[in-house]
């Protein structure tokens, strides 16, 4: 595609980035500068001194918020920009000696097709499966009790 | 609050509290007043960031599809301009105001479109097989919903930015994680469409596949394929779609010109299809119910529920159960070993609802590729 700008474009959203980090370090430095004039303020006026780490615990929920909802729904999760190659098997069966091999799917296989000899027998093996590795398992969120 | 604010700087009257207060008076006064516009720039920044993936995932989808074409059609001269030009190809939806006749026109549309995509492959990859060619069809399709996705998404990202209504922008924000699931989804399809994978959409086929292997075969409608199968003294005619190449064939006629060939003597139909899952569900599992298991424009539907409401045949369903993400990607373990027990459900229905002599419809409804029959 002629519009295809190349590494252009990713440079606009680290740059992004760096200023909502930038952002959340002063805040965070606000908020515990607050947080320490409370404390040290708590014994003379405590009036005051709420005031101060309400301030602080304020600034630190916003930064709360903006690491963990700031992040784009569902994108912050997303790994590299590449369509997602797999592997997957086929799996042979010798119809006479029940004879199996399993090897990598290549162009061409289809279940039910007759496609090798066998070398055990003079019978003709066929595919029986085709299926993707298994991956490891992601992490489950749901509790155990679902 | 403004009192103990005025508390706070009249005990300490040092510069840095002043400073300190300035700052917060200055961030709630632009909280005050910007607090929309900063999240309208937010959920634009959001979009941007999907956009950008959903632009990537379109290209690189192009680029296969034209190298795939070229790998296996082989044709003379530069194709590049006529898969742009199909890639950006489209059908208009019919108009619905009167909606009497409009399967009969669905049936139209659909069997207009398969010309088409026929014609349009033959010509891009002159020198590929039958069942090649289904296969490029079906990548070609993946690459025109990508297509799609991304310029909707630019829609409204850009129609957003233009207006900064946080209505516009909350539209596309709000599905967000789903239209990235789902281009994810089609995304997975590019490798198996290349290479002619079986895809999750195929268990429907791999279980009637499984029924009906060893036994003589016939077309009963176009890319349909039937055989007659002793079961238990039953006979159970299965049927799906013809492959290993890429087709979901017409089941609906399959099913019409089966029922018309046995004048409506049939005892029970079951329908076998993928279903999607609700989250919380295992991958694979199976679960049998009644009614047309069959997805797709609703027309094959239509016609499936008329004529056996003509005959008064009872339909049974039987789902097998995943998640959008494997519909159209490679064929995932959990789902290959749920045809077995598919496989048992219907064997199971035959016995539980059929007497011997009876004669069973068995659909295997679904995307064929990389399935044999």
């Amino acid at each position: 595609m002629s519009e295809n700008k190349g590494n252009a474009a990713p440079a606009v959203g680290l740059m992004a980035s760096w200023v909502a980090y930038a952002a959340i370090l002063v805040v965070g430095f606000l908020s515990l500068f607050s947080l320490y004039m409370g404390f040290i303020n708590y014994a003379d006026s405590p009036d005051i001194a709420i005031v101060f780490i309400f301030l602080g615990a304020a600034g630190f929920a916003a930064i709360g918020y903006m690491l963990f909802r700031g992040k784009p729904a569902g994108v912050a999760k997303q790994g590299p920009l590449e369509i997602k190659k797999v592997e997957v098997y086929t799996t042979l069966e010798c119809p006479k000696c029940q004879q199996k091999r399993v090897r990598d799917f290549k162009r061409g296989d289809f279940v039910f097709k007759d496609d090798e000899p066998c070398t055990r027998c003079d019978g003709l093996m066929m595919v029986t499966k085709i299926a993707r590795k298994k991956e490891e398992e992601k992490k489950k969120d749901e509790p155990s009790w679902l | 609050m403004v009192f103990l604010f005025g508390q706070v700087l009249q005990a300490q009257e040092t510069d840095l509290n002043v400073i300190l207060q300035t700052l917060y008076s200055f961030a709630f006064i632009i909280y005050l007043f910007y607090a929309q516009k900063i999240q309208t720039l937010q959920m634009l920044r959001q979009i941007e960031v999907t956009l950008r993936k959903v632009k990537h995932l379109k290209e690189e989808a192009r680029n296969q599809t034209l190298k795939t074409l070229v790998e296996i059609g082989k044709p003379t001269g530069d194709i590049a301009p006529r898969v742009d030009r199909f890639i950006d190809f489209f059908s208009i939806g019919l108009e619905s105001m009167d909606p009497a006749g409009i399967v009969d026109k669905m049936d139209h549309l659909l069997k207009t479109n398969k010309h088409i995509y026929e014609a349009e492959v033959k010509t891009l990859a002159p020198n590929a097989t039958p069942t090649e060619r289904n296969n490029l069809e079906n990548l070609i399709e993946v690459s025109q919903a990508l297509n799609i996705y991304y310029k909707i998404i630019r829609h409204f990202y850009l129609l957003g930015k233009k207006t900064m209504n946080i209505y516009v922008i909350m539209q596309v924000h709000m599905i967000l994680p789903m239209l990235l699931q789902m281009v994810e989804a089609y995304s997975s399809g590019i490798q198996a469409f290349q290479e002619g994978m079986p895809i999750g959409d195929g268990v429907g086929p791999i279980v009637a596949a499984k029924l009906m292997h060893g036994y003589p075969q016939r077309d009963v409608a176009e890319e349909i394929v039937a055989a007659d199968v002793p079961y238990e003294g039953r006979t159970l005619i299965v049927f799906k779609a013809k492959g290993p190449g890429g087709s979901v064939g017409n089941p609906d006629e399959g099913l019409i010109n089966i029922l018309k060939e046995r004048k409506g003597k049939v005892k029970i139909i079951i329908t076998v299809d993928a279903a999607g899952k609700l989250e919380g569900e295992p991958v694979g599992q199976v679960s049998e119910g009644i009614g047309a298991a069959i997805g797709g424009s609703g027309k094959e539907k239509y016609r499936m529920e008329e004529i056996t409401n003509k005959y008064k045949i009872p339909m049974h369903a039987i789902a097998i159960k995943q998640g959008m993400e494997h519909v159209v990607a490679p064929l995932v373990e959990p789902l290959f070993d749920a045809t077995d027990k598919a496989v048992e459900s219907v064997k199971r229905i035959v016995m539980d609802y059929t007497e011997p002599g009876d004669i069973v419809v068995v659909a295997g409804i679904g995307n064929t590729i990389g399935v044999g029959q």
